[in-house]
């Protein structure tokens, strides 16, 4: 198998169809060398052929995080997004959302270049090869052709389902059943937010030189937040600690977080939204883990003080001090939802070194830019945020690119990471046999 | 005969979302002034006169005023708004005193409105008023104006009322308009008033909240040494108060009207259960200077629609259908006329103010006799006062005459209140008042001093 060398040329479309059976051996040996606890051999992250496995299983299987209804919010409204080698049409349409491959049915051209717009019929721009809104071939005239079937030439679909305004779509020919069940548990949580009348304030696209893995472990713990200090202004400073481990010079922390926890719950019980943790990462196919947190200070958004970035309540919440509803789904996405606004996070790998992360923010549709929030206020928390988690995990591709690296050990505070990694290894091996 | 009625379980009532004002999609549909004034004439601030129709004595030492316009027309307004009337409190020839009050009814309501007047210990109009007004007076009007009102259009419209005494005025209008809306809306008031009968509307409040789920009125008495029997809640407004009557005031636009002290306590609570300040609205009256900023820009924007109206007509040689439909009122009135190049209005019955004092005749002396005080490049002869004041161009009239000892009343300073208003029997001034003189007084050669500046040397009277 290929040497963890660490390349500048993009291995986009690199998933051999003819990989050896010894290249695949030696990738399901990594899996079942994986010692639990530690952070993932250098392979993982750096060799071409685990990201195209990782492409098959993960990506190609998996229930995936796409765009909100926010980012598409009229029909015909449309987002072009890649998952490696895979890339999509995500469309609105009057009945709903369709993902349709953006792979032209005549020679294989994107039909759709755009990162986003809006269009009628998909025309694909090399012969003009015209699909309708559910991907079937409408057009393809060319002089003397005879005995066309356009019937055979439809654009491929990938199944899409729309659950509180989020768009997940699934490349597998079957997706995994337990999706329905996860719905339900995040949608109770999620709906009141009303990701389907915001609309996107701001979008942020970041190419961090990182394997999507080390994205995502990033996220998932904060032992690291010292790297945040703007953050560290909206979470507890006590944020992943429990009552026997608060050191004396955070006991003020403590209680005040305690306090806020129970003046929230209280909120949260008044309007009937749930806060409970819901914690599935590793235990189902499509790991979730979801909560509603108190924020310090004020309690209401990312904000140096804890109040209101934009003055419209999102969908018809009644309270700014909602805390953060915060959810990890397995394998590319995690959210804020606050009162005021909400946050997605998408992860799109590129490469093996290489990860696309997009941030949006959304407001409330009838939020008016430089009157209800500034953009500048409103984004600045979490722009700074990203560019630090940038670096924290471009350092982590550098290191493990070095023949000096040897994994090291998940800390009790990390057991988030462990859970994700141990997720991805097990559907792996599933997904390897 | 007996009726038997039985109760039965009444089922959710089904509405819209938010709250939408019925002239919001006109007014959103037409951008320019001129095309929402036309849409909706007469909307922005304006003279008009109004004929008491009903009088309604209300609790608290309260006196409801019911109003139409003389010419038929309804009054459109924003539910929250005031009106500034003229009160001919000393007789019909003397100078009419100017107050304003808050409209009280709907705008869902447009043929008739109200004010409601407290009568004030001491207080010279709102005596005068309580005694004086009846059906069948007529009254100058101008307004509406304010920026203390509903929002035409409101997803959410979930809001607190704190009222106090008889800051309810406005805030009743505004329960008033929501009831008469359908929409969803969240309506919680808040009123404290200073003994068990003094709140006025209670009834009517309690009316509403029993057959409007989407309102709730709690009252609470600020003095605690009320004695008898009292169901509501006892203590002046606090932030714990604040909190168990509405514990999602953090959510909630506030609309707050009464005395000064009040609304300085409510910002202060209001804040501290997390109410941001750019959601709390505040009446008060006491001519606060965002109060009177705001009334500076509608008069301004009220003479840019004059205008654009006047220039349409102009250019259109027809009358608007809109404008013919209002001919037919006045000619059906035949109370007023519209002058034939539709710029001025004259008023016929002078039944209420006086006509207005032509400038005065009475020369004392000449005034190149008078002493002249103070430095400038133009002069300022005050007859009465037997003074020559030099002023410069730009400086303030009302300034330069105090500094030089001529005693003229002065009380805003702002343009607002008119109580600097003095004749001017030559020479240009450069006023820009807010909607304390009318136009009427200008063309009779009156101007505030307090807001103007010498353009040319001036002869007045003071």
């Amino acid at each position: 198998m290929a040497q963890a060398v660490k390349t500048k040329t993009s291995s986009r479309g690199k998933v051999s169809p003819a990989r050896s059976e010894d290249q695949f051996a030696a990738v399901r040996t990594l899996f079942e060398n994986r010692r639990a606890g530690y952070s993932l051999d250098a392979p993982f992250y750096t060799d071409p052929e685990v990201f195209a496995a990782d492409m098959k299983g993960i990506f190609g299987q998996h229930w995936l995080f796409a765009a909100s209804l926010a980012e598409i919010p009229e029909p015909g409204d449309y987002v072009t997004i890649d998952y490696g080698p895979y890339s999509l049409i995500i469309l609105r349409t009057d009945e709903g959302v369709n993902a349709l491959h953006n792979v032209c049915r005549h020679r294989g051209a994107r039909v759709l270049t755009e990162p986003a717009g809006t269009t009628g019929n998909l025309v694909c721009g090399y012969h003009s090869w015209t699909y309708d809104a559910e991907g079937s071939l409408i057009h393809a005239s060319s002089p003397g052709e005879i005995n066309f079937d356009k019937a055979c030439f439809s654009l491929k679909r990938a199944h899409s389902r729309v659950v509180a305004g989020l768009v997940f779509v699934c490349l597998a020919a079957e997706p995994p059943a337990d999706f329905d069940e996860v719905s339900k548990i995040f949608e109770p949580y999620v709906a009141p937010h009303e990701i389907a009348n915001a609309k996107v304030a701001f979008q942020q696209e970041l190419i961090e030189e990182g394997n999507w893995k080390l994205v995502m472990e990033n996220n998932r713990e904060c032992y690291h937040c010292d790297g945040h200090p703007e953050l560290a202004c909206s979470l507890f400073p006590t944020w992943g600690l429990t009552e026997e481990l608060v050191p004396p010079h955070l006991e003020d922390a403590w209680q005040r977080n305690v306090t806020a926890e129970t003046a929230l719950q209280e909120r949260c019980n008044r309007y009937g939204l749930p806060y409970e943790v819901v914690e599935e990462l590793d235990t189902r196919i499509a790991g979730i883990r979801i909560s509603r947190e108190p924020l310090d200070g004020a309690g209401e958004s990312f904000s140096a003080t804890g109040r209101r970035l934009s003055k419209k309540l999102l969908g018809d919440l009644r309270d700014f001090r909602l805390g953060r509803c915060s959810m990890h789904l397995q394998p590319n996405c995690w959210f804020h939802l606050l009162s005021d606004h909400v946050i997605t996070f998408a992860a799109f790998p590129i490469n093996e070194h290489q990860t696309l992360v997009r941030t949006t923010w959304l407001v409330a549709d009838d939020a008016v830019e430089g009157v209800d929030y500034d953009l500048e206020s409103l984004t600045y928390t979490w722009k700074q945020t990203n560019v630090q988690d940038k670096n924290f995990v471009e350092m982590c591709q550098q290191g493990a690119a070095s023949p000096a690296y040897e994994p090291g050990p998940y800390m009790k505070s990390e057991y988030q990471v462990e859970a994700f990694i141990n997720w991805y290894t097990q559907r792996m091996q599933e997904h390897l046999g | 005969m007996t009726v038997s009625t039985t109760l039965t379980a009444i089922p959710d009532v089904q509405r819209i979302r938010g709250l939408e004002m019925p002239w919001n999609r006109v007014f959103q549909s037409t951008p320019e002034p001129a095309g929402a004034a036309r849409a909706l004439w007469p909307w922005y601030p304006q003279e008009f006169l109004a004929e008491c129709v009903e009088t309604v004595p209300e609790a608290g030492d309260m006196l409801t005023i019911v109003l139409r316009r003389i010419d038929g027309a309804p009054l459109a307004f924003r539910s929250g708004q005031y009106l500034n009337i003229a009160f001919p409190v000393d007789g019909p020839d003397a100078e009419p005193v100017n107050r304003s009050y808050s409209i009280s009814s709907a705008p869902t309501q447009p043929w008739t409105f109200a004010i409601t007047v407290k009568r004030e210990e001491g207080g010279r109009v709102s005596q005068w008023v309580h005694e004086n007004v009846r059906p069948g007076m007529v009254l100058d009007m101008l307004g509406p104006v304010g920026a203390f009102h509903l929002p035409d259009m409101d997803r959410r419209a979930r809001y607190l009322f704190l009222a106090a005494g008889a800051g309810v005025t406005p805030l009743m209008s505004m329960i008033r308009t929501i009831h008469s809306l359908p929409g969803r809306a969240d309506v919680v008031m808040l009123y404290h008033g200073a003994e068990p009968g003094a709140f006025a509307f209670s009834r009517e409040l309690e009316h509403l909240a029993s057959v409007d789920s989407r309102i709730k009125v709690y009252y609470s008495l600020g003095d605690r040494s009320v004695t008898g029997t009292w169901q509501g809640m006892v203590g002046r407004l606090t932030a714990q108060m604040i909190d168990e009557v509405v514990p999602d005031a953090n959510g909630r636009q506030v609309y707050a009207c009464g005395p000064e002290g009040y609304l300085d306590v409510a910002t202060d609570f209001l804040s501290k259960v997390g109410v941001d300040d750019t959601s709390i609205h505040m009446e008060s009256f006491s001519g606060s200077r965002a109060t009177r900023l705001e009334y500076r820009d509608e008069v301004a924007f009220a003479g840019e629609i004059a205008e654009e109206i006047a220039a349409a007509q102009d250019e259109a040689h027809e009358p608007e259908p809109v404008t013919a439909a209002l001919d037919l009122y006045q000619i059906a009135a035949g109370t007023e006329a519209k002058a034939d190049d539709g710029t001025a209005e004259h008023y016929e019955t002078g039944d209420v103010l006086a006509a207005e004092p032509t400038a005065s005749a009475e020369t004392p002396a000449e005034p190149s006799s008078f002493e002249t005080v103070g430095q400038g490049s133009l002069n300022m002869s005050f007859l009465r006062s037997g003074l020559n004041v030099r002023i410069d161009p730009g400086e303030e009239i009302l300034a330069a005459a105090k500094q030089a000892g001529i005693r003229i009343g002065a009380n805003c300073q702002e343009g607002m209140c008119g109580s600097c208003k003095i004749v001017k029997l030559s020479g240009d001034v450069d006023m820009h008042h807010q909607g304390g003189i009318r136009a009427r007084e200008i063309e009779a050669g009156k101007f505030l001093p307090c807001c103007s500046t010498a353009q040319t040397d001036l002869v007045l009277d003071a």
